[in-house]
């Protein structure tokens, strides 16, 4: 199978790379009815697959679950998750000929052989759905021409999907048609209905294509929501452990920092993020970053570039043919880390020793967010695209790392995240070397305002806020997060 | 005369920056057992928490523990409120997960976590089997802690407690979320470890107290008050003042008269059953009380009624005159019911505004996620305005004690004048005042027609206008009863 990008001509690759639409809640006013009285049934009941599985039958809609014989039999924790919360289970035979929408929930490495043994199955006219496009993007997976291909993948992991439905809200959701496959035109009312019925379209809903998903999807994980993450806290916790600071207390700094941080991240951007730092801190953690920038910049435009040739994915899949041989090294390497290997000590942090303590992190984060989207739009992905593949994903992915660490977080993810994330960790690391060489415990571990008087250049301050709020990524933000929660800024005080 | 066990003086102690205890003195002194008791928010809670050594204060705590003693030479507290975490060490649940189904376990199991607590303080496991078969708690090895209710919850700290045995122990609403046999089993194991030597404080508004507690205090203006005895003043029955809001006053409309119907309901978890067999129907208007013991399956069946059960779906009930699974949403059973129970006071989202938390209750969301309109917001000023919030009405939840806590819920219960209230222990938590006027209200409430689910272990906690009575035991229908004047427990 070709890459089915490569296959594209310039001006249709852009075309879908384009496609970004934000839209507005009257358009979800069908509700589920696009998908009411139709049978939906799921393939494989991990994560996403249950919790999208609840969401879409407490919404009033048909669901059942199609696993595969092995799973059925051995009786697997999805055939217990699936039949413990009632849902009816059966085999693809069973269940696929009669589906009206069947939505592919299984690992991405594992879509070829999954679809290749679902599609033949499906009746004619029936839909196909994704929660990632990166099996008919990357791998060009052909899907029959009565067939329509839908995609909705909510930006979070599935537990959330499911605890903010039951709480009355969503996740930000992306939705996409296949312009390969939409015979009847009716895809994206499916996909509307679909979204509605998990909740999404109450957090935001951005109108993606397959490609833009995919090309941003991928750069974002592997650059700044886990790549950077992993990168910047081994090296933090190492230059502390270097510098003498108590390990426990530079475990927990780590571990819960990185949360603490993108929660001002989440609701105020980077400039709200920075804001929480004092006026010398900040001049500080912007020079900082700046540096960052110009440091990582190339690593960042190779992934870019990579992932736009499908160089990444060749590699990627060229590991998964060898036996995952590349990313069980990394995995485990990552296990050994002292970070990892060290528990958070029994000490008291308090929220804003985080930022006063914890400098470094917020140059990364900023310098990382800022590269991710950055890169991004010059590739002609859409900056609400880019804003939600980098600042908006980025709290998401700091609070697995807050649960249980870098093993957590890569645990969580995708495996094309985590594959992605270990490449930009293994070649970021050494790209830092002589940066690291200089930082001292001023930037990560003690308090940067101690033993300064706090004055700052009042010009030099006006610039570099105004720098940081001009920056589009701040333009954009403000723009969505107030649209996805005009209902959320209630909330906090 | 000895040193005293505890020693408090010129004690002052801030909650949420006003001064709720001031310039206290008291001493416990050695054979003492004590019972304090005083309205929700006078500060008991938080002087027990000074005392354990979990709050900060200005003035003198000291003590002295009895160094002859076998007893661990410490203070422990039982919150009234625990709040558990999962294996990874957050506390970020939602009310509906208990139910749900799944194979990878988020919390640890109770096993685990008494062994854990039997290792930290060095305790032989055999004394915790004994308690656990008296609290009849065996049962539950097994469960993980998100599958516990409120009242297990209890049960499980208490029994750490217990094995624990320490000088000192204080428990703060003992018998909250308990039935009526293990407040009974409570109180002889308390009175065995008093006997062993265990000092005990207890933190209640109860008048049935184990024996060993023979000394009695209230906390009144920030200073403690000896008392004779446990009882208090009689309370008068009244509900002061403010009127009803009219919008509370409107019938509600039925679109059928079948509340509920339930035909041979089963629930269970791998091989566990816990609802079996039910039969049980609810016609518009009228007035139940479900009772059971602690595990007798309530909770499950009242979320099966909330659509809150992911199991629903394969049973045979009908809910507003509709078959549960053909094709409604879990929104529209919702937007006809009022509900509280201690759980879902326990999994709410405390970081709104009291505001914010009544008004949500127009969406049954946890969280406030739309605008109102004009009409619905001056609902919840009126609301607040009769419940007495209206100072409160900006402050976070969290802040808030927890009887006020849970009036508001109770606020967000109502709102939308629904036609189902179901109320699962609504006054835990409330003291003996709040519990009246709010049973008082209950009786005002459902006069117009409401439909009332009502769940409550004890006689004193009952509103009036109950006139039917359902109990389960062991997850059956044991009886389906009218309610005569002299036939509650
Ligand atoms: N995780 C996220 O945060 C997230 C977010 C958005 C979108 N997505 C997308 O959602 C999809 C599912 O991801 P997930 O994280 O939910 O996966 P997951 O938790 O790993 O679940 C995979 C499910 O597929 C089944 N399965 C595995 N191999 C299979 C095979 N060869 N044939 C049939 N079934 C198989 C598994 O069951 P058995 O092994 O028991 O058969 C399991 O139930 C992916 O496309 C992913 O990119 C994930």
């Amino acid at each position: 199978m070709a890459n089915y990008f490569n296959t594209l001509p310039l001006r249709e690759q852009l075309n879908q790379l384009g496609v970004c639409e934000f839209m507005d809640s009257s358009e979800f006013s069908d509700g589920v009815n696009a998908l009411k009285g139709k049978k939906i049934v799921i393939v494989g009941c991990g994560a996403q697959g249950l919790n999208q599985g609840l969401n879409l039958r407490d919404s009033g809609l048909d669901v059942s679950y199609a696993l595969r014989k092995e799973a059925i039999e051995g009786k697997r924790d999805s055939w217990k998750n699936a039949t413990g919360n009632n849902f009816t289970v059966g085999t693809y035979e069973e269940l696929l000929p009669t589906a009206d929408l069947v939505i592919n929930l299984t690992p991405d490495k594992q879509h070829t052989a999954v679809v290749n043994a679902v599609m033949p199955l499906m009746k004619q006219g029936a839909t196909l759905s994704y929660s990632h496009g990166f099996n008919i993007v990357e791998e060009g997976m052909q899907i029959r021409k009565d067939l329509t291909v839908i995609m909705v993948a909510p930006k979070s992991p599935g537990s959330e999907v499911r605890s903010e439905y039951v709480r009355g809200f969503g996740v930000p959701t992306l939705i996409a048609v296949h312009p390969e496959n939409d015979p009847q035109g009716k895809g994206l009312a499916e996909a509307k209905a679909y979204c509605v019925g998990t909740g999404g379209h109450k957090a935001g809903v951005l109108r993606s294509s397959f490609v833009a998903e995919v090309k941003s999807d991928l750069m974002g994980e592997q650059t700044i929501l886990c790549g950077l993450l992993q990168t910047g806290s081994i090296l933090s916790f190492d230059k502390m452990v270097e510098k003498g600071i108590d390990a426990g207390y530079a475990s927990k700094l780590v571990q819960y920092g990185v949360e603490v941080i993108t929660e001002a991240l989440k609701h105020g951007g980077v400039s709200g993020m920075m804001d929480r730092l004092s006026n010398v801190a900040k001049i500080k953690a912007f020079d900082v970053s700046e540096e960052l920038k110009e440091i990582m910049r190339p690593l960042f435009q190779k992934h870019q570039d990579d992932i736009m040739s499908g160089e990444f994915s060749r590699i990627m899949m060229e590991d998964w043919a060898n036996g995952d041989k590349n990313l069980l090294a990394w995995r485990a390497e990552t296990g050994e880390t002292a970070f990892e290997k060290t528990p958070a000590g029994d000490v008291k942090i308090g929220e804003q020793e985080y930022f006063d303590n914890y400098l470094l992190m917020v140059a990364f984060v900023r310098a990382g967010v800022e590269l991710a989207f950055e890169t991004m739009v010059e590739a002609g992905i859409k900056p609400e695209s880019a804003y939600y593949e980098s600042l908006h994903e980025t709290p998401l992915i700091a609070n697995t790392i807050a649960r249980k660490k870098l093993f957590e977080m890569n645990r969580v993810i995708s495996d094309t995240a985590e594959y992605g994330c270990y490449l930009f960790d293994q070649a970021c690391k050494p790209l830092l070397a002589d940066f690291m060489k200089k930082v001292d415990t001023d930037l990560v571990g003690k308090n940067f305002n101690e033993g300064k008087d706090g004055s700052v250049d009042n010009t030099q301050l006006v610039t570099i806020n105004e720098i940081l709020r001009n920056h589009p990524v701040e333009i954009v933000g403000t723009k969505l997060r107030k649209a996805m929660t005009a209902m959320k800024a209630i909330k906090t005080v | 005369m000895s040193e005293p066990l505890v020693s408090i003086q010129n004690l002052n102690v801030k909650y949420q920056h006003k001064l709720v205890i001031r310039d206290l003195n008291w001493d416990i002194f050695p054979g003492e057992s004590w019972l304090l008791t005083g309205s929700s928010g006078t500060g008991k809670s938080s002087l027990a928490k000074v005392i354990a050594g979990l709050q900060s204060y200005s003035g003198n705590v000291t003590f002295s523990f009895n160094t002859k003693s076998a007893l661990p030479a410490r203070v422990f507290y039982v919150e009234s409120w625990y709040q558990f975490k999962n294996i990874e060490g957050v506390a970020n649940f939602y009310y509906q997960q208990r139910y749900t189904s799944l194979q990878a376990k988020d919390t640890l199991s109770v096993g685990a976590e008494l062994r854990n607590f039997g290792k930290e303080h060095q305790l032989e496991f055999t004394a915790a089997e004994k308690l656990l078969i008296e609290l009849q708690f065996v049962t539950f090895m097994n469960s993980s802690l998100l599958e516990l209710s409120s009242g297990e919850h209890k049960k499980l700290q208490l029994i750490k407690a217990l094995w624990l045995k320490p000088q000192l122990l204080i428990i703060d609403q003992p018998y909250t979320g308990l039935d009526v046999l293990s407040r009974v089993k409570l109180d002889h194991l308390l009175n065995d470890i008093s006997a062993e030597g265990v000092q005990l404080i207890i933190i209640a508004n109860d008048t049935e107290l184990p024996s060993c507690i023979n000394r009695f205090a209230r906390i009144r203006e920030g200073q403690l008050e000896r008392l004779p005895s446990a009882k208090l003043d009689p309370v008068s029955m009244e509900r002061p003042g403010r009127k009803l809001p009219d919008f509370l006053k409107e019938a509600p409309v039925y679109p059928s008269d079948e509340i509920v119907r339930m035909i041979n309901v089963n629930i269970s978890y791998g091989e566990k059953q816990v609802l079996k067999n039910i039969n049980w129907e609810v016609r518009a208007g009228e007035k139940w009380l479900l009772q059971g013991h602690n595990g007798s399956g309530k909770s499950t069946l009242l979320s099966l009624i909330n659509g809150d059960h992911p199991q629903s779906y394969a049973n045979d009930f009908y809910l507003f005159g509709n078959k549960r699974g053909s094709g409604e949403s879990i929104w529209d059973i919702k937007q006809h019911i009022g509900i509280i129970s201690p759980e879902f006071h326990w999994y709410f989202d405390s970081s709104s505004t009291v505001w914010q938390s009544i008004a949500s209750g127009f969406f049954d969301s946890v969280g406030l996620f739309k605008q109102l309109p004009f009409s619905k917001s001056t609902k919840v000023d009126e609301l607040i305005n009769f419940f007495g919030l209206t100072d409160d009405k900006n402050d976070l939840l969290s802040t808030l004690p927890l009887g006020k806590q849970r009036l508001v819920l109770l606020a967000r219960t109502i709102i939308k004048n629904p036609e189902l209230l179901i109320l699962d222990e609504p006054c835990q938590g409330l003291d003996l005042h709040q519990t009246q006027y709010f049973n008082k209200l209950v009786d005002e409430l459902s006069s117009n027609g409401m439909t009332l689910i009502y769940v409550g272990h004890f006689e004193s906690d009952l509103p009036a206008c109950l006139e039917k009575r359902i109990i389960l035991e062991n997850g059956e229908v044991k009886k389906v009863e009218t309610i005569a004047e002299s036939c509650l427990i």
